[in-house]
């Protein structure tokens, strides 16, 4: 193995931990809210990623100006869906109803894109498909690269939205105790609407980055959603700073281990810190008080 | 008191609901079955199972078109054994439960006169085993890996000119005659976790390596992968003189833009199957220059069976047939010759035996040309090797059969 | 609304002495030509394919029942009971073809192993609430799935395994549907038996006050990880006895379908479906889903749809009929008999609820 190999697979495994912080951050987000594991995150990120993908073969227009219509599109998905669906259940037995329910979208998703497109692999193809830039001897695909800067974009701006605003404050008081919360006279169940369509535009985004770069197929959402779940519960359920690190940790340590492991095995990391974590740290590593009871 | 009564009428209507549901099952999907029970005196039912849907659904969908085809032509003159051909198709969503279920169903309810196979080497196994279970014969268009034969099935022939592991043959056999100086001297392999691409890939690996050609790399990657960028990277960190991909379709895409990505560029450079799909040139941009790939068939054949074939799919469809559609034809031929010459076409396991016997013992001319098979089912003939020069793809192996010389080493991607 | 539910079960209490016999005899005149029935259906099935369904059916029985132990007793969902049934599967292969164990001794080891394996994973998941035990139990078959595709050397890959036929070629295909036929619905039996005593023991009791509010239950001093333990070891121990019969009657095993989430979730509807709070809910639910699959291919066939149609018929279940469709189809029928229509604050399974704990109190 040579010194460049190593650098590659470096860059390679940043690029890729960006993506998936991005898409935890927003499955860590309904939790937060909701007490919700949202198993359908992965199947919207490929309904993104397959719209994106549409909209391109349709118009021949870049894929990256689809998000001006997936992102509120997907926005106000995940506030009717809150709204409309998941605060019918029961409080009593909403952590397992939800897991059911959004299993139950995530096949209504998945078998919708098998009807509509068929089960064929799809790939956009673009003029830049292949270019890529040279860093000191590793190369670096120019639409991986997009990918990267438009997760970092949208994680940044999540994180901003978060600390910096009303909303964000209020939606961190809804997080943090419920019931406090309302009694500062924050409305919580818009809010947690409102959650609910930022991690869903999370998923948008996500989606749309991943099309640049990958094959989609309607089964592909099982790929994602191990791993982000993994990453959730490592980082603490909750959490979105612990959702980001664990994210970029986990995302290198696969990129890594794939040189000596080959790309099967090295997915299994995730699977083993999982299990590492709920046998001698069940709380995750960031999260807190919260993320005990769950 | 009333109150009792709540509970026990409901367990007692749960009951009635399930020894309804009980008789239901059996009688209801007796009816449907017994309703297009077939293969009367005037025609000849033939069962088939096809990916319609699923992860095989497109290979499964030209098979279907090949298979389509061969009964219409064989109909328009004037059946087999002067009966009508009658195709029953199922859909097995490409599952290896629903496949053994299907030919279970076509063979006892549909009670079917022949049954041939479905597409991938996946599917192929369980369904000969319910094939060879009933005594049927069992000819099939796509399970070439080497595990389909290894299993002792006697009733199972593989309707093509070679299996898997010879794929590569020609291309294999040409690299070792020439002169030590010029040959690529390392080697790297990537391969899809399927029986019949990592056969490809591992034939000429095997034949390479025994000639003194290093391998450098050897990667196998799970059929759903997506993501080529870290096999991409070993490879091209080895800086091999040729790679090769065992691969299906859009696999192979992903690889050869990976390995362009990070401007790697081999002497030669061979994938199976992908780069004979009609898309693929369009799929990695245009940038083919030199790709190498072995193919079972091709519409300029001149046997007089493919130009016939040619003729009337082009004539039916406005296009050239591919790879699938001329393999479920071969099949169709295969199975038509063995029923013409035993003169019969019934469940029943005399008949059966009688077309086995016959196909162990003859050769068939077929559209891939003629074909004979061993005693597990392999057909005894070599692929022809392809190679994308100036924008079209080519035969250069073997020499009889050339359109372009053999362009080595490649010209860059 | 408490006071209205004790006024009732004061009633019914009074009632019961004289219904009681009664009771118990239709319930086990029906159970008899239930069983009756069942048994009959290889001899009534017109043909070896309709025997074959029959038989994934009962092979669905007895998963859903095995599902039910954790997902009625404790109310914890599992959505990966696949990774049992298909290691069940794999462990049963391997000891026939590796070892040369004699199949059915195999299936019961393979099966213990399993049991086994299931006491770290039950640490690790049941500590914590619900979430991380969903989310492990995703995490397991999706694992599971990697490993028995990458470790060719072993399970085949995806090539798969052939498992040999436990009985000899002289036994023909269609016989072999009915003798797996029987051995299904004797395994379903087994596990029903012993569902319905962890519902009455002592166990069963813990295990009811964990599902109904965990932290009381707690308070009150039920060792809830241990209790919760206990049955998802068992859980795990019939579901893999249900797969290691399975891969003797199917013959081939492959990753990709031993280790699929939707034959995880195909248990869930089908308990669910049925109840998940009664005995026989799952075996009901197993009926009616594993008919309506055969159906819908058999009539609709050629789509993806079938996944739709899965995923609304789970998402009417978990919105509308939670405690599964038989209970509530009865309980509204209840509202129209007469005199049971004024008080229904408490549903039919509350109350049924009830009326075991005070038995049990009594007991």
């Amino acid at each position: 193995m040579s010194g460049s190999l190593l650098l590659q697979s470096l860059i390679l495994g940043l690029l890729l931990g960006g993506l998936y912080a991005l898409l935890a951050a927003g499955l860590t987000l309904y939790f937060g809210v909701m007490r919700v594991v949202m198993i359908a995150h992965s199947a919207f990120l490929i309904l993104a990623a397959y719209l994106a993908w549409f909209f391109t073969t349709q118009t021949g227009l870049d894929p990256l100006l689809s998000l001006i219509i997936t992102v509120p599109l997907f926005f106000a998905a995940g506030y009717g869906m809150q709204r409309a669906l998941l605060s019918r259940l029961r409080p009593a037995t909403l952590t397992m109803m939800s897991v059911l329910l959004t299993f139950a979208i995530a096949l209504i998703i998945e078998g919708g894109l098998g009807y509509l497109f068929s089960g064929t692999q799809r790939r956009i193809q673009l003029g830049y498909s292949s270019a890529s830039l040279e860093l000191w001897g590793a190369r670096i695909a120019v639409v991986k690269l997009v990918a990267f800067g438009l997760a970092a974009v949208s994680l940044l701006a999540l994180y901003l939205l978060l600390k910096k605003t009303r909303f964000g404050q209020a939606l961190r008081a809804t997080i943090q105790h419920r019931e406090a919360a309302q009694l500062l006279g924050i409305d919580t169940d818009r809010i947690a609407g409102f959650g609910f369509g930022l991690g869903l535009a999370t998923a948008a985004v996500g989606g749309t980055a991943l099309a640049l770069d990958a094959t989609i197929y309607p089964s592909l959402h099982w790929h994602w959603i191990g791993p982000l779940m993994a990453i959730i519960v490592i980082g603490g359920l909750g959490s979105i700073p612990g959702a980001a690190v664990a994210a970029m940790l986990l995302g290198v340590t696969q990129a890594l281990l794939q040189i000596p492991m080959g790309t099967t095995w090295a997915q299994t990391v995730f699977y083993l810190a999982l299990f590492a974590t709920l046998m001698f740290r069940p709380q995750g590593f960031f999260g807190g008080r919260l993320a005990q009871r769950f | 008191m009333r109150f009792t009564k709540t509970p026990t009428a409901s367990k007692r209507s749960r009951a009635t609901l399930a020894a309804a549901a009980a008789v239901t099952l059996a009688s209801t999907l007796a009816a449907c079955g017994a309703a297009e029970e077939g293969g009367g005196d005037d025609e000849i039912v033939i069962g088939i199972s096809l990916p319609l849907t699923g992860d095989f659904s497109e290979p499964g969908k030209g098979i279907q078109r090949g298979y389509e085809a061969w009964a219409e032509y064989v109909n328009d003159n004037g059946g087999l054994l002067g009966r009508d051909v009658r195709l029953e198709m199922l859909d097995d969503q490409s599952s290896a439960e629903r496949v053994a279920a299907d030919y279970e169903k076509l063979i006892n309810q549909e009670q079917v006169d022949l049954v041939v196979g479905p597409f991938s080497t996946r599917l192929v196994i369980p369904a000969a085993q319910v094939a060879q279970d009933y005594g049927y014969l069992f000819v099939e268009p796509a399970g070439a890996a080497p595990e389909v034969f290894e299993e002792g099935f006697e009733n199972l022939f593989y309707a093509a000119p070679a299996v898997a592991d010879d794929h590569y043959k020609l291309l294999a056999e040409h690299i070792l005659a020439m002169p030590e100086s010029e040959r690529p001297k390392t080697a790297a392999y990537a391969s899809m976790d399927d029986p019949f691409a990592q056969g490809t890939a591992y034939g000429l690996k095997d034949a390479l390596e025994e000639g003194g050609i290093k391998t450098v790399a050897d990667e196998v990657y799970p059929p759903n992968t997506t993501d080529f960028s870290s096999i991409a990277a070993k490879i091209a960190d080895t800086k091999a003189d040729m790679v090769v991909g065992g691969s299906q379709y859009q696999d192979g895409v992903n690889l050869i833009v990976a390995l362009q990505q990070l401007d790697y560029q081999p002497k030669l450079a061979a994938f199976s199957t992908a780069p004979t799909e009609t898309e693929f040139a369009e799929a990695i941009g245009d940038k083919t220059q030199g790709i190498i790939a072995p193919t079972g068939y091709t519409t300029k054949a001149d046997y007089p069976e493919n130009q016939e074939f040619v003729k009337f799919y082009e004539e039916k469809h406005g296009e050239a047939p591919g790879e699938d559609e001329a393999n479920a034809w071969t099949t169709g031929q295969v199975v038509a010759a063995a029923v013409e010459a035993v003169e019969c076409a019934e469940p029943d396991p005399d008949c059966q035996s009688k077309l086995i016997d016959w196909l162990h013992e003859n050769e068939v001319e077929t559209v891939v040309g003629p074909l004979s098979w061993d005693d597990k089912g392999r057909p005894q003939s070599a692929h022809m090797i392809q190679q994308w020069v100036d924008g079209e793809i080519k035969i250069v192996l073997p020499e009889d059969q050339a359109e372009a010389e053999f362009v080595y080493p490649k010209p860059a991607w | 609304m408490l006071s209205a539910s004790r006024h009732k079960t004061a009633t019914h209490q009074a009632g019961r002495t004289s219904q009681g016999r009664s009771v118990l005899l239709t319930k086990l005149v029906v159970a008899a030509v239930l069983l009756g029935l069942v048994l009959a259906f290889p001899a009534l099935a017109p043909d070896p394919f309709i025997l074959s369904v029959g038989v994934v059916i009962a092979s669905y029985a007895a998963l859903a029942v095995a599902w039910n132990f954790v997902g009625g007793l404790t109310g914890y969902i599992s959505l990966g009971h696949a990774a049992y049934s298909g290691l069940g599967g794999y462990g049963t292969a391997l000891l026939v073809t590796e070892a040369g164990v004699n199949p059915w001794v195999s299936m019961v080891v393979a099966a213990v192993l399993v049991g086994l394996a299931a006491v770290p994973i039950g640490i690790a998941s049941l500590r914590v609430r619900g979430a991380s035990f969903v989310i492990v139990s995703i995490a397991l078959v999706l694992i599971l799935l990697l490993v028995a595709q990458s470790w060719a050397e072993v399970t085949g890959g995806s090539n798969g395994l052939r498992v040999p036929r436990p009985f000899g070629t002289d036994v023909l295909r269609p016989e072999q549907h009915e003798r797996f036929f029987y051995l299904f619905v004797a395994l379903t039996l087994v596990a029903l038996v012993l569902w319905w005593v962890i519902d009455r023991s002592r166990l069963g009791t813990g295990l009811k006050a964990i599902r109904e509010d965990e932290d009381k239950a707690q308070a009150l001093g039920v060792p809830t990880f241990a209790y919760k333990l206990v049955v998802f070891v068992v859980s795990a121990f019939m579901t893999a006895m249900a797969g290691g019969m399975y891969a003797l009657w199917f013959g081939s095993l492959d990753p990709i379908f031993q280790f699929s989430i939707l034959t995880g979730s195909y248990l869930v509807l089908m308990s669910l479906l049925g109840g998940v709070r009664s005995l026989l809910g799952p075996v009901v639910g197993a009926v009616i889903v594993g008919y309506a699959v055969e159906f819908f291919k058999n009539q609709y066939g050629d789509s993806q749809m079938h996944l739709v149609a899965l995923g609304v018929l789970l998402a009417l279940v978990v919105l509308f009929m939670p405690d599964g469709v038989i209970p509530w189809v009865s309980a509204q029928l209840g509202r129209f008999r007469p005199g049971d229509t004024s008080i229904r604050e408490v549903d039919a399974a509350q109350l049924a609820e009830e009326r075991k704990a005070l038995e049990e109190a009594k007991s």
